[in-house]
């Protein structure tokens, strides 16, 4: 009973909170209603901040800017409209949500797809806010009926207007509270519910591990596009909400004090939350309202600004967080699964199953080419004029001693590192200038050496996520990725977050998460690392199994490993070629052996 | 156009990106030397003003004054690094939001105990005649104060034991604590310093700049502005950015209206940040 209230209580609580708002509307006093309309579009605004911040993983200070905006974009159109038609919320709230949705989309894409650090992102997003403001001061122009003006605002906007034509009277504070209460409503179970379809999933999966995600093959910065516009337009309602609310904007909405309330919104009730917004502008408004009017007097800043570091210091997930944290104590964890698993084995005939699935859906194995591939940081050259042919059949090995560049090899070949010559082809295509989710679309898979899993996802999930990346396909992406479970045997741990299983079963999860891509050529950097002799064993049955369907190059520095993959040795030497053979014939090579010993002849 | 308007205009402007500089620098230096974006910046530069403030109302010379502003907020800063900022290691953003709750609650406190208002001091009145026009010499000193400051920041961290640590701390974090430099200890005067630095700059601008609760907004958000399109490199990054940004937007304001001159300076960091996503100063080759 409690743990199925707990997975429901983000649609429960906020229903029930809904229904009392709606019932004690009437009743309000009048003035305590108009003010607390202005928290739940306060709520609104923060909700537009945790969908960016808390599910997008963008702290964006640019919130406010979309929420001025829209307003006075909403309240432009609205003055021109209502007096013949009536109907403000019709006019006001799409433009709203439109004006905002294009603003923050146009910001997105310098954000997004100059690749901006984090730090450069939030401060950029501030800069933006700061400039609308300073444009806003003396901004001046006549829409129609509408006058902004500067300084002195925007003023003679109308209410909120039910019903059309002239005669539509605006609603009173009471019916204003309640029709505000429905849209926040309504826009939180959309939200919730985009949050939880395959769209927000892959928000999700952006936030909790960008590069994992575009090793999937998800264009990473339209997810964060579509995300963040989205959340521009839901500040944009607010905004629009706001105006038809106060009846009048200035420029004062988009100061820096007004910038920085919005986090806290977001962090009082529970970043990440959607619900914690709501509960957070309650708090604090209903705070600020009670000391507003009682012996503290202008206290509120000072007191806001003590709340804001305790938060942060000692209760850094909100109040939802922090009851989240108790309830899961005592709910059944579904993480206990995790405790009992066993060695995982791979399950040989299923892994062909798959691999003729794959070779059916996504073509024959592709070639992988090199051609003076060349790459140097400063006066380092890891990657020296590399040219290379990988084809399927037999495994590939590549090994060197420490720094000889195998590892950078393959990530220029992956498109991490950018080459400065020489071209890297897959299936005879150029693929050297294609951003990474492109190389995966076309075939490559990669392994990196640290186990990359979404953590706070099942393994379910995890697997689901990489086979939908490939499939865009609900029904096939839980096929696959079930199939791919059978084949690791984790069976019991599908509903164990992946953060919970050890350093081991992430590699195997990471390598089924791989397989789900249906890679045409699969790259492994050091993929039996941190494994046991035992599951090593499994690894190259693994290995070998998949050079029958797909060309495979696997970096590794267990030489038993090696000899049991039965493949081709590549041997590199300070970023070149240095030898190739079997590992026999290369053992016997006192040169290979020289580099390796670091003996002076060929050193 | 006439030479002499011109020069005048180039020396005031280079006078407001001295005083950007001025403002900034001990920002830069926590961010460089930390990693930390402390929001309560412009907070420090304004305790340093009613400091200086304060000390003069007590009947303390002026030049006297600024080290007391100094030795003020240079404490305070070291007691908010072992309170706040110590526990936040790692957590940029974090950081951030609780420094920016701090400025609040100085910048509420400064209100009650000064209230909104604050007599000045009065500037030295010089002036220096360029053709028909006369410039005040007290805001062209800056320019001096400015390159002082640089130089001092500059010795401190090339000739001293501690900025030696302090260096070898962000550089190579686990190395400097495998050879026994106390990071915690380094960071704390850091930061401490740092807060100095902005207490200096609020009690040196006081003739130019009277104190009041908010004035450390302004300077802050030019200032984040600025050190975060410096990048890492912490001195030279942020001399020229400050040089760039304040000069030209200087510039701007004087031949067009001030609105102008600060959508400039936005416009001109919106751009730096599209060109350089991680700062101009990313891929430099020195770093300091």
């Amino acid at each position: 009973m409690l743990d199925k209230l707990y997975y429901s209580a983000s649609f429960v609580f906020p229903l029930i909170a809904t229904a009392i708002a709606l019932l004690v509307a009437g009743s309000l006093d009048p003035y305590l209603a108009f003010v607390a309309t202005s928290w739940v579009i306060f709520g609104l605004l923060g909700l537009s901040l945790d969908i960016i911040w808390g599910r997008g993983g963008f702290l964006s200070l640019a919130q406010t800017a979309f929420y001025g905006l829209g307003g006075y974009f909403g309240a432009v159109i609205a003055i021109n409209m209502a007096p013949q038609w009536g109907m403000t919320l019709v006019w006001a709230l799409p433009s709203g949500a439109i004006f905002g949705a294009l603003v923050a989309a146009a910001l997105g894409y310098i954000i997004f797809f100059a690749r901006m650090g984090e730090l450069q992102s939030t401060i950029l997003s501030y800069t933006f806010t700061l400039l609308v403001w300073a444009v806003t001061q003396s901004f001046k122009m006549d829409v129609g009926q509408a006058v902004i003006g500067g300084d002195n605002g925007l003023s003679n906007i109308p209410g909120f207007v039910i019903g059309y034509g002239p005669q539509a009277e605006a609603l009173g504070p009471n019916g204003a509270f309640a029709l505000v209460v429905v849209i926040s409503a309504g826009i939180y179970f959309f939200t919730r519910w985009l949050m939880r379809s395959n769209f927000g999933r892959i928000v999700d999966c952006v936030r909790i591990d960008i590069g994992k995600s575009e090793l999937l093959g998800f264009d990473i910065r339209k997810f964060q596009i579509i995300n963040f516009a989205y959340s521009g337009a839901v500040a944009g309602i607010a905004g629009a909400l706001f105006a038809l609310w106060a009846n009048y904007l200035n420029p004062s909405i988009f100061s820096v004090p007004e910038a920085l309330l919005v986090p806290i919104y977001v962090l009082v009730g529970g970043l990440g939350t959607l619900a914690g917004p709501f509960l957070g502008a309650l708090a604090i408004g209903a705070l600020s309202f009670w000391l507003g009017g009682g012996a503290a007097g202008g206290q509120t800043t000072l007191i806001l600004g003590a709340v804001l570091i305790l938060l942060v210091l000692f209760l850094h997930n909100g109040v939802l967080g922090a009851i989240d944290r108790v309830w899961r104590q005592v709910i059944p964890d579904p993480n206990d699964a995790a405790r009992n698993a066993g060695a995982v084995k791979i399950d040989t005939d299923v892994l062909e199953l798959i691999l003729k699935d794959a070779a059916e859906q996504a073509g024959p194995a592709k070639e992988l080419d090199t051609v003076d591939l060349y790459k140097r940081f400063g006066g380092v050259v890891p990657v020296n004029k590399v040219s290379r042919e990988f084809a399927p059949g037999k495994p590939y090995a590549l090994i060197g001693p420490n720094g000889a560049g195998k590892s950078s090899f393959l990530k220029t070949c992956v498109g991490m590192y950018p080459p400065e010559g020489g071209s890297v082809l897959l299936g005879g295509e150029d693929v050297t200038r294609s951003p990474i989710f492109n190389r995966v679309r076309k075939g490559m898979g990669v392994k990196n050496q640290k186990p990359q899993v979404f953590g706070p996802l099942s393994v379910a999930e995890n697997l689901w996520t990489a086979a939908y990346a490939r499939t865009r396909d609900n029904v096939q992406a839980i096929a696959i990725s079930r199939k791919v479970l059978d084949m690791l045997g984790l069976h019991e741990q599908a509903a164990v977050e992946a953060s919970a299983l050890s350093h081991g079963q992430q590699q195997w999860l990471d390598i089924g998460m791989v397989l789900c891509l249906a890679p045409r050529v699969i790259l492994l950097d050091e993929p039996a690392a941190g494994m046991t002799n035992e599951e090593t064993r499994e690894l190259s049955l693994l290995v070998r199994t998949l050079a029958k369907y797909t060309t495979v190059v696997v970096v590794e520095h267990d030489m038993e490993f090696i000899r049991t993959l039965e493949g081709h040795v590549t041997v590199l030497h300070q970023g070149k070629l240095f030898a190739e053979g079997d590992i026999d014939t290369l053992r016997a090579n006192d040169a290979v052996l020289d580099i390796y010993l670091g003996r002076s002849e060929h050193v | 156009m006439e030479l002499d308007y011109l020069a005048t205009v180039l020396l005031s402007s280079l006078s407001s990106a001295s005083i950007l500089l001025i403002a900034t620098l001990g920002l830069a230096v926590v961010y460089g030397l930390m990693g930390v974006i402390n929001l309560a910046h412009g907070e420090f530069l304004m305790v340093g003003a009613y400091s200086a403030l304060t000390a003069t109302q007590l009947g303390i010379p002026y030049p006297l004054a600024i080290p007391v502003a100094v030795i003020m907020t240079m404490m305070i800063g070291a007691i908010v690094e072992l309170l706040i900022i110590r526990r936040l290691y790692g957590r940029l953003f974090d950081t951030m939001l609780a420094t920016w709750g701090l400025g609040m609650v100085f910048n509420q406190c400064a209100v009650l105990l000064f209230g909104t208002v604050s007599p000045g001091i009065g500037m030295p009145q010089y002036s220096l005649k360029i053709g028909a026009y006369s410039l005040a010499v007290y805001p062209l000193a800056m320019i001096a104060v400015a390159g002082l400051m640089l130089a001092f920041v500059y010795l401190l961290m090339t000739k001293t034991v501690y900025g030696m640590k302090a260096r070898a701390s962000i550089q190579e974090p686990e190395m400097a604590q495998a050879i026994g430099i106390d990071s915690s200890r380094v960071n704390t005067l850091t930061f401490s310093i740092g807060c100095g630095l902005a207490g200096f700059a609020g009690a040196i601008l006081l003739p130019i700049i009277p104190a009041t609760p908010s004035m450390g907004l302004f300077f802050a958000v030019k200032g984040f502005l600025t050190v975060v399109v410096a990048g890492p490199v912490a001195l030279t990054g942020t001399a020229v950015t400050a040089l760039g940004l304040g000069g030209g937007s200087s510039v701007t304001a004087s031949f067009m209206t001030s609105v102008v001159g600060d959508i400039f300076f936005f416009v001109a960091t919106a751009l730096m940040l599209w060109l350089y996503p991680m700062g101009i100063s990313r891929n430099w080759r020195r770093k300091l």
